[in-house]
Formats: structure tokens, C-alpha cells, sequence
């Protein structure tokens, strides 16, 4: 029997104390339930696929500030020296590095029509016909640049493009994208043609809504300030650091060459503050959880202490240990079930807070209810320790004393 | 009376020392978060230009074309910036962007470091309040006829002059040579109000130059170029002529009867420029921002850090509950004792102020306690994110703020209990002794 009646009846005559445990249930539902989205929503976020050999793939800057260097000469001599290294797989000059949080973005127009045309935007990587191969991302549809159709110097001569799979679903729907057509200024100005399609290759900036629309141009851009991407076997970066620049170096010493960094690395930095989010918060619902039990311990050795003589009384009129034992379990369910279902109320309207205040998705009710469930399963060890000691007591000592 | 009354409270810690410990820890866990968030948010969201904060302001221009940008952008063309040189209102102003090159020395074997710089006029020190350790800014003709001068940190005089006094000496930048004139004081303005564009929480750079080098020299942009306009931009000259936006812009207004009348030249400068075909847009027009507002324009404070402080503050209610539920269970189980205290003459403001202090000595443990987690996950958290040092040191109001807030909330969660037994009846504890 689980003697409900008696159960509230005594809740009933000494309300502040479950009052109170309700209240930091309700508080515990709401906060654990929002943080543990956030924090999912978060590592879900940092899951994505890149698209990229990121522990291979390392970036690294050069800035040449020899006035009288014909740049683009400069770079393709690097290039062969730096193709040349052993441990190198591939490497080429890139506009801007995956992950990393800065770089080149624009949009694109496409369609039959002035009037038709949209916009689309895309991360743009301007390389060669090696940056498929340095990034390794995979062809799924046409061909890779040939190296004869690899443009110098500035953006503007770019006539090629390989797209992600995103991007070509977005401009073009379920219509093939090779051999497609699309400009790279206004309507009609700078043609480029898409001679492949990738299946994923992410921009720069991870907190963007268009992460998976990338493009990468046949043009190898030529300023004073170079950035390299280069593929070489993993675990060849520290070694590579010092060879680089000293191979370059002995070409023009006149240069600032540094900044060598693995994809791996620009990924933890970028998404850092993601990351330090879902420690903190973690950080909090353990905590919290961890309070709470300890709170729910206090209060139940409290009233075990202050019902001793009632508890005596009870065994000694035939209750058995295990009665003892229902009677705080139920009590404890009582206000958990009573608790949850306002906590998952409040959770819900605070989660509606966050999403209108500030850019968080909606609150999704799986969370409350896992809380719920978790607390519970929790709170029955909070319970189950000190009710043990009051089951134990000797009826004829309990009755006695006090 | 207060120490006896410690000495009561001390002694009532003692007997129950597990339930004492348990309301500790729960205060200090969530001081300890609550403190945590805090000082992320507040190193955040700082004001670093003080007092001048509402003097000092960023001109941004709607100059954009129809079908492009519905907003604001957080900077200036070029020619904007060239030209607003000329108005004569503000008691200072300065257009600048952030560059670098290789610099080197008159010493052969010193090897060329790569080094960000800032591109600007001689206002920009006064402006900012930069102070110096020697020489001083360059003189304001040069912002007019460019000289090759140049104004650096100490930190850069450390590492190539080893801290002397550099006035006069010689350093190559992209094998040109500039005069040193003046080397400031450590000065690392954080956020980096005057150019969040390029990350808030970097540092302030360690080399200036004047604004007037940049068409001789050809100074890269360094920070973000945005355009709303297709230009070919293939040569310097081009880009300094186009639409593109790469230019920040600062001045500085006395009261507010000089915001108006600049608010009014700015409002003129834009006439005049549509008369010439620029800014197309019907709203076309200048607005100023001053520092605070600039850094809420830019959300300078990251949400995530407002949510923390939020979902904290509440973490933070959820203790106090705890608290407020373990002193009512153990006040309650004293009430005996009390009556006997009650029976022999003690007033109900005696028992209500001693139970006070009691819980507000918990509170003072509790607060210190929190402090000790802040500061561990403080580190913790920047040895594992390598986060700039100024978002995770300690701040120092937080020494006085975190025990001040333990003691206050302990305070506020004692008070019910501390009620409850001091208005009972002490016959009826008298009688069930």
C-alpha cells in the first residue's frame, strides 16, 4: 500500500518545508532543461563536417616586402619549392583558410535573365589546380581546373569554379551545375564556369548560415602578402616549420614568413567560444544537480531526526522497514512529479524568453522531460541513504527517547 | 552583543557540522558561478574610455548605393575620411585603418619582424588619451605634407631599442626608413573601443604612422574591406577613389552644442556629396556614436555571456532556496532551546538578530569559499581556451562584490526562518521538554 492519503495529509500540516523543495525543483527543471539544449545545440554545431583533411592541412603566411619582385614569379618558384619538400602531398596559394574566422566572401549571380537572376553567396577560394587535392575534399560530379587554365594576380580574371553540392542546390536546384554559368560581378560581367561540384568544403566563419556554400577560382593571386595551404602527412607540421622558411629563404631573404597553423587548430580556436559555452553551463547542470541532491539528503535526515518518535511509533504498531522506506520515497515523488510539471512549464516560457531576447533556437519539450526524468532517479538516491538509517531504528529506542 | 552573538552562531556551526558544511558549499558553488559569468561580462563590457567616454564619438555614413546594404556600415570610405579631415568643428578628430609590414633595423643581423600598424593623424594620441614615455606625437603639418615618422610602444622600443630613450633614431619599414618621434606608454585600451572591427580583445597595435603616408606608401588594408559597389580595384589609386569601406573615423565634441553644429556639417557634407552623384540613397545621412554606444552597436558583449549571467543568477535562487529550506529544518529543531532562552527573559529581537548573524557568518564563509571556486575556474577556464588574460583575471571590485553578495543573500534566505523561530510560542516548547 502506498498510503497516499497519510502522505499528503502530512505534507499538508508542514508546508514550508515541501514548499520550498518544490520551489528548487520548479528553478532546477527550467535552468538544467534550457542549459542542456544550449549545450547540445552547441555540440551539435561543432560536429559538423568540414569537408576537410583537417590534421593534415596546414596554412602559413608570407609577406615579401622586397619592392621590386614580380609577385606572381615569386609565388610559383615558392610553390615548386615548397612542392618539392618531402613529406609535402600537395600545397597552393589560397585566398583564405577554412575555419579560420576571416577571409573572402561575395556573392554570385545566375539565371536565364537581368530580371531572373539571383544572388547567392559563397566563402571564395582563388588557388589552383592542386587546392582540391590540399584541402581534400571530394569530387563528386565534373572535373578538377587543368593546370593550362589557371589565371595570375587579381580576382577579376577568374573564369572557372568548382562548387559545393550547397551551393549548386541553392543556385540551381536539381539541374546539374556543370557547365553552368554564373558572374561574378553584375549580370553578364566576368563569366565563370563551373566545371565541378564537391560534396562539402566549409568557409571561414562557423557561425554563418551559408558555412557550406564555398567556391573555389582558377586564379593565383599575386599581392605582397601571400597565404599558403599546404597537405602534407600528419605529424610533419613541426618539422615543415622550420624547413619552409628556410628552402624559401634562401630563394629571397627579404620576406616575414610565419603564422604556421593545422586546420585542427584554427577549428579549436573558432569555435572557442562555443566551446567555453558548453563547459560553463556543463559545468552549472552538474553543480546544480549536485545542490540539489545534497539539499533534498539535508532536509530528509532533518525530518527523520524530528519524526523519530512518530517513525517508532509506527514500527512498533506493525509497519514494516520497507513502509518506512515507501513512505519518504513517495513523499519525495510527490513534490518531484508536482515540480516537474511546473519546472517543464517555466523551462518552456524561459526557453521563449531566450529565443525571442536572443538568437537561440526553440526550446525542444525532450529536454524538460529527460530532466524530469533524470531528477527523479536522482532524487530516489537523495531519498533512499537517510531513509535507510530511519527504517533501522529500533521501534522500542525511537519510542523511548526524545 | 554582536560577538556574543558570533560566539553563539560559531558554537551552533559547530553542532551541526555537516548541515553548516552542506549550506556553505551550496552558497559558495553558486557564488562561485555567479561570480565566474560576472567577471566575464563585466571585463567584456568595460568602458575603457572613462570619463571621455561621451565626448569621443565614430562617424559612420549611410553613403551606400540603392540594393545594397540595408544598414549602417561600421566604417568610412576613404574619400569620406579625407574629406570629413576638413571640417572645422570637432576640437579633434582622426580618420584611420589598420596596416603592418616587415620591420627592420639599422642592425644587419636583426632579424625583419612582421608587425600590425596603425595608420593615422597626429590627433589620434590626444584624441585617445595615449600617453608617453618619451618624445611625443608627430607635428600636426605632417598630417598635411607626409614626412616619414612614425610613433611606437614601449613594449616594441623594449624589444628593439632595449628601452632607450629611441627619439630620433631610425627604422626600416618595408626597407624605408622612419624617424622614431615619440614612444607611448604602455596603453592597451581593452575592448579596443577605437577599432573593434578587428577583434575587440586584441592588442592595441605597437606601431603609428601618419595617415598622410598612405597614398605614397601604398599601406594595405589589414582589417575588413567591405563593398557594396562592383569596382575593379587594381591599383591603390582605384581603391582609394571607390565605394569600399575600410576607414574608421573619430572626433571629438566639447558639449553638446558642438555634436549639434557637427551633427549639422555632417548633414551638409552629405548634401553636397549627392549633388556630385554619391550617396544615393534617399536616408542618406552621418551619425555619430559615442564610446558606449559604439560598443553596444558592435555587441562587444557577446549574448552567450548575457544568457550566462541570466541562467547564473538563477543558479544563484536556486542556492538561496536550498539554504532557506536547511536553516528552516535546523532552526525549527532548536525551537526548544529557544523557548528556554525565551522563558528566562530574552526579547524576540535578541533571538531574531542572534539567528541573523549566525546566518550571516555562513554567508561571509560561503562568499569567501566562492571566491576561492571563482578564481579556479577563472584559471582553469583560460589555461583551457587560452582566452585573453583580461577577460579572466579577477576583477578587483569582485573582492568586496562577492562576499557582499553571499552575506546579503544569505541574509535575504535567513530571514524567513530566523522569523519562524523567534515568533513561536515558548510554552509550547517549554511544555513538550
Amino acid at each position: 500500500m502506498l498510503q497516499i492519503k497519510p502522505i499528503i495529509s502530512t505534507l499538508m500540516r508542514n508546508k514550508s518545508g515541501p514548499i520550498l523543495l518544490l520551489i528548487q525543483i520548479v528553478l532546477s527543471v527550467a535552468i538544467v532543461a534550457n542549459a542542456s539544449f544550449i549545450i547540445s545545440e552547441r555540440l551539435n554545431l561543432m560536429a559538423r563536417d568540414s569537408g576537410i583533411a583537417e590534421s593534415e592541412v596546414f596554412d602559413f603566411s608570407v609577406y615579401n616586402f622586397d619592392s621590386d619582385i614580380y609577385f606572381s614569379a615569386q609565388n610559383s618558384r615558392d610553390m615548386q619549392t615548397i612542392r618539392d619538400l618531402p613529406g609535402v602531398i600537395a600545397a597552393t596559394t589560397t585566398s583564405m583558410t577554412p575555419l579560420s574566422g576571416g577571409g573572402w566572401m561575395s556573392g554570385f549571380m545566375a539565371g536565364e535573365t537581368e530580371e531572373t537572376a539571383k544572388t547567392s553567396h559563397a566563402a571564395i577560394y582563388y588557388g589552383d589546380e592542386q587546392m582540391v587535392k590540399t584541402l581534400g575534399v571530394k569530387l563528386i560530379a565534373g572535373r578538377n581546373f587543368y593546370e593550362e587554365e589557371i589565371q595570375q594576380e587579381i580576382p577579376d580574371r577568374a573564369n572557372r569554379a568548382i562548387v559545393t553540392q550547397a551551393f549548386a542546390t541553392e543556385v540551381w536546384g536539381d539541374a546539374p551545375a556543370v557547365g553552368q554559368i554564373m558572374y561574378a560581378a553584375d549580370f553578364g560581367e566576368e563569366p565563370v564556369e563551373v566545371v565541378g561540384v564537391i560534396e562539402t568544403l566549409q568557409g571561414a566563419w562557423v557561425n554563418s548560415d551559408e558555412l557550406e556554400n564555398s567556391v573555389i577560382l582558377n586564379v593565383e593571386l599575386a599581392f605582397p602578402f601571400t597565404k599558403f595551404l599546404v597537405r602534407a602527412e600528419e605529424g610533419t607540421l613541426a618539422q615543415l616549420k622550420e624547413a619552409i622558411p628556410a628552402a624559401l629563404h634562401k630563394d629571397n631573404i627579404n620576406r616575414v614568413i610565419n603564422d604556421f597553423s593545422l586546420i585542427s587548430e584554427h577549428r579549436k580556436r573558432v569555435y572557442r567560444n562555443h566551446e567555453l559555452m558548453a563547459t560553463v553551463l556543463s559545468m552549472m547542470v552538474v553543480l546544480l544537480l549536485l545542490i540539489t541532491s545534497l539539499g533534498l539528503a539535508g532536509m530528509v535526515m532533518f525530518n527523520i531526526e524530528r519524526r523519530t518518535k512518530q517513525i517508532g511509533t509506527r514500527r512498533a504498531l506493525g509497519a514494516k522497514k520497507r513502509d518506512i522506506l515507501s513512505f519518504f520515497l513517495v513523499e519525495n515523488y510527490i513534490i518531484c512529479i508536482i515540480g516537474g510539471v511546473i519546472g517543464g512549464l517555466v523551462a518552456m516560457q524561459l526557453g521563449q524568453q531566450l529565443m525571442s531576447i536572443y538568437s537561440l533556437p526553440k526550446l525542444d519539450p525532450v529536454y524538460p522531460l529527460a530532466t524530469i526524468a533524470g531528477l527523479i532517479v536522482l532524487t530516489t538516491f537523495a531519498v533512499i541513504l537517510p531513509a535507510r538509517k530511519a527504517a533501522n531504528i529500533s521501534p522500542a529506542i525511537a519510542t523511548r527517547s526524545v | 552583543m554582536f560577538f556574543y552573538y558570533l560566539d553563539l552562531a560559531w558554537r551552533s556551526i559547530k553542532k551541526t557540522p555537516f548541515m553548516s558544511l552542506l549550506m556553505v558549499l551550496a552558497i559558495s558553488i553558486g557564488i562561485g558561478i555567479t561570480i565566474t559569468t560576472l567577471n566575464i561580462y563585466q571585463m567584456a563590457s568595460i568602458n575603457p574610455a572613462g570619463e571621455r567616454s561621451s565626448k569621443l564619438f565614430e562617424v559612420r555614413l549611410w553613403s551606400q548605393g540603392v540594393d545594397s546594404w540595408d544598414e549602417l556600415n561600421e566604417q568610412i570610405t576613404y574619400q569620406d575620411s579625407f574629406n570629413l579631415r576638413n571640417s572645422p568643428v570637432p576640437v579633434r578628430q582622426t580618420p584611420m585603418f589598420r596596416t603592418g609590414f616587415a620591420v627592420q633595423t639599422e642592425d644587419p643581423d636583426f632579424t625583419p619582424i612582421l608587425e600590425s600598424a596603425r595608420v593615422t593623424d597626429s590627433d589620434f594620441f590626444g584624441l585617445f588619451s595615449v600617453p608617453f614615455l618619451y618624445g611625443g606625437a608627430w607635428e600636426a603639418q605632417v598630417d598635411q605634407e607626409a614626412a616619414y615618422q612614425v610613433v611606437i610602444s614601449e613594449d616594441l622600443n623594449k624589444e628593439i631599442f632595449k628601452g632607450e630613450n629611441s627619439v630620433g633614431r631610425t627604422l626600416y619599414f618595408n626597407q624605408k626608413p622612419y624617424q622614431v618621434v615619440g614612444v607611448t606608454k604602455t596603453w592597451n585600451p581593452s575592448p579596443k573601443y577605437y577599432d573593434v572591427n578587428n577583434g575587440a580583445f586584441n592588442d592595441a597595435e605597437r606601431i603609428f604612422v601618419p595617415y598622410s603616408l598612405a597614398p605614397i606608401e601604398e599601406y594595405q588594408s589589414w582589417g575588413n574591406n567591405q563593398s557594396w559597389k562592383n569596382e575593379s580595384l587594381n591599383t591603390y589609386a582605384d581603391r582609394l577613389a571607390s565605394e569600399a569601406h575600410w576607414n574608421q573615423y573619430w572626433v571629438e565634441l566639447e558639449n553638446p552644442e558642438q555634436v549639434r553644429v557637427y551633427k549639422e556639417w555632417l548633414a551638409s557634407y552629405v548634401e553636397q556629396q549627392k549633388l556630385i552623384g554619391r550617396f544615393e540613397m534617399p536616408n542618406a545621412s552621418g551619425e555619430l556614436a559615442d564610446v558606449e554606444q559604439w560598443l553596444k552597436i558592435n555587441n562587444v558583449v557577446p549574448e552567450d555571456n548575457k544568457v550566462l549571467v541570466g541562467l547564473s543568477a538563477l543558479f544563484l535562487l536556486v542556492c538561496l532556496v536550498n539554504m532557506l529550506g536547511l536553516l528552516l529544518a535546523k532552526f525549527l529543531k532548536r525551537a526548544p532551546e529557544v523557548g528556554v532562552r525565551r522563558a528566562i527573559g530574552a526579547s524576540r529581537s535578541q533571538i531574531f538578530s542572534q539567528h541573523m548573524v549566525e546566518v550571516g557568518l555562513i554567508g561571509f564563509c560561503g562568499g569567501l569559499l566562492g571566491l576561492l571556486w571563482a578564481w579556479g575556474s577563472l584559471s582553469m577556464l583560460s589555461v583551457h581556451f587560452e582566452l585573453e588574460d583580461a577577460l579572466t583575471q579577477l576583477d578587483m571590485s569582485m573582492w568586496v562584490l562577492a562576499p557582499s553578495i553571499a552575506v546579503l543573500a544569505a541574509l535575504v534566505a535567513g530571514i524567513y526562518p530566523a522569523w519562524r523561530i523567534c515568533s513561536t510560542n515558548p510554552s509550547v516548547h517549554l511544555k513538550s521538554q
